[in-house]
């Protein structure tokens, strides 16, 4: 049974005071909240076993090796991939970095084309934008429709800046044999529209049979049950703390084939395979990947918030989810209609995520959010690194409220009662 | 009175200073200024905020006259309103000196760290008048 009463309990940060008042937390997006078990983890790790993995024959190493290795299987059995073919990062961006940098500097050559979407954080744009940039290739923009959703067919816009050639259009359009990867996001960041992967997967590998596939799960893997074996997608990427789990960790799942055809991203110790001053050569997957100590008391933590979520259960957390942001979108609705506030991305919580991105009329999202912390309520304001999303929609920045396994429904009662307080502080 | 995760709330109401709202809601110096003049633009890559500066500086290298044009918060829109009055006359250096803290001062005192960016916008552009 799911009882958001209960799993609160375990968030000892959900106690604390803002201003006087207790917090209500509306930025998981950003960052979620982290339960005890997983700060316990990490305490516990660096209390009693902290040592360098795969350096020692002596116990404590190999006891850190070995809580390294079974949290990488129990991350990719989380996720449905194979125990090799889970790579530790840092967080999403380095993920997606290593992709661009390994195989798109091998692969990706002048007149070849990358597909994105304009819902995508700046995390899977940025990267792409250089490597097209770098090697003269085409980057191709999937347009996101007044509703937040991605657009399959529509007008083609081209822009060209700086050397970087870039296509707008609709994803039907934009896939074609020139395309080698196609890089989108299982959830945005920024309005929480749930891409239909399955769709475009397929359009995919029928009009761009060449093109890989790569999925930013940063705001996915989260907040419903991810199978990469039924997803045939080449990498997802995610990040540890968006999952209450700590900073500093990340993972990057790719299909084996697929990185064992891929050149090392970073080079030095604990990626090798023989090192001489002359014909050096390289370990196999993962530890390919791997260079350098990794954060091994994030990892465990990791692992502590994998078995936390997977003892809730991935599909109760989406359930719940969605039963806030309907409930949510309900609440604001009766808002935008007394013309109070503009609410953006879809309106059903079938195709939304946690997130609830609003304005309030006539008033800057810094300044909504301000009025907030105020109640101790904190929402993020601005572009949510996803600039080109929120321009789309014709406004400067906007104020999201994003929600997770831990938050209940008079929290959400609570910021609707005061968002009808912010346009008086403005004289509105 | 709320109940919270099962805890009993209570709150004081927020103020943002009448003197802010007020700048925000009449902002002086707004528009435009013709040639010749300086043009200098700033803006925040993480908010969207951005705003547009004209000034032209007398023979001392003095501000002589500033007009404006921006998008952006309460707290950004306020402190180029505020700034636009503060800083004619001043040189370089009085601007420099002048600095974050007297921005501060000017927008009432407490700005938390979260807003600098906000209260700085008009400030980065207006110091960049003088490179011209």
């Amino acid at each position: 049974m799911f009882d958001v009463y209960k799993i609160r309990e375990d968030f000892p940060i959900l106690k604390r005071k803002i201003k006087g008042k207790t917090l209500v937390y509306f930025d998981s997006g950003a960052t979620s909240q982290k339960p005890e078990m997983v700060i316990e983890a990490m305490n516990k790790y660096y209390r009693e076993t902290n040592a360098n993995i795969h350096r020692g024959v002596y116990e404590m190493s190999i006891e850190s090796t070995r809580l390294v290795d079974e949290t990488r299987a129990l991350v990719a059995e989380f996720i449905g991939g194979r125990t090799e073919e889970v790579i530790f990062t840092r967080n999403t961006t380095e993920g997606i970095n290593l992709v661009a940098y390994s195989w798109g500097e091998e692969n990706i050559k002048e007149g070849d084309a990358i597909v994105i979407t304009k819902l995508e954080h700046h995390s899977n744009m940025i990267p792409w934008q250089e490597l097209c940039r770098k090697k003269k290739a085409e980057l191709r923009v999937v347009e996101v429709n007044k509703k937040g959703e991605l657009e399959s067919s529509g007008e083609r816009k081209m822009m060209e800046e700086n050397g970087l050639k870039v296509v707008i259009g609709g994803w039907k359009e934009l896939l074609d044999s020139r395309v080698k990867m196609v890089a989108f996001t299982g959830q945005s960041n920024a309005l929480g529209t749930v891409t239909m992967m399955e769709e475009i997967v397929r359009s995919v590998r029928k009009q761009a049979p060449i093109a890989l596939i790569l999925v930013d799960g940063a705001q996915m893997v989260p907040h419903m049950k991810v199978d990469v074996s039924k997803m045939n997608v080449d990498f997802l990427a995610f990040s540890g703390h968006k999952m209450v789990g700590p900073t500093g960790v990340g993972v990057l799942w790719g299909r084996k084939e697929v990185l064992n055809k891929m050149k090392p991203f970073l080079y030095g110790g604990d990626m090798i395979g023989e090192v001489r001053l002359v014909g050096t050569t390289f370990a196999g997957l993962p530890n390919k990947f791997e260079a350098g100590t990794p954060d091994i008391a994030g990892i465990i933590g990791l692992g502590a918030a994998v078995d936390y979520l997977s003892n809730i259960g991935m599909n109760e957390i989406r359930e719940h989810e969605k039963e806030l942001i309907g409930y949510a979108l309900g609440k604001m609705e009766e808002l935008e209609s007394k013309g109070l506030v503009e609410i953006y991305g879809p309106r059903v919580a079938d195709e939304r995520g946690g997130v609830l991105t609003f304005n309030v009329k006539g008033v800057h999202a810094h300044d909504a959010a301000q009025v907030l912390d105020k109640y101790g309520i904190a929402v993020r304001s601005g572009q949510h690194c996803g600039a080109p999303v929120v321009e789309r929609f014709m406004t400067p920045a906007m104020a999201r409220a994003s929600f997770y396994v831990y938050t209940t429904k008079e929290e959400i009662d609570f910021m609707m009662e005061k968002i009808k307080e912010v346009p008086k502080v403005f004289e509105i | 009175m709320w109940i919270l995760g099962g805890v009993q709330v209570e709150f004081i109401d927020m103020d943002y200073k009448e003197e802010i709202i007020d700048h925000y809601k009449h902002p002086r110096n707004f528009g435009d200024l013709e040639e010749p003049c300086t043009t200098v633009g700033e803006n925040n890559s993480s908010c969207g905020d951005m705003v547009q500066i004209k000034g032209r500086l007398d023979r001392d290298n003095r501000i002589h006259v500033l007009r404006w044009r921006g998008v952006g918060c309460a707290i950004s829109t306020a402190a180029a309103s505020m700034l636009s009055e503060k800083v004619v006359g001043m040189n370089k250096t009085e601007l420099e000196s002048f600095g974050e803290a007297g921005i501060v001062g000017l927008l009432g005192g407490e700005i938390n760290a979260g807003r600098m960016k906000c209260a700085t916008l008009a400030y980065r552009a207006i110091l960049r008048l003088f490179e011209a």
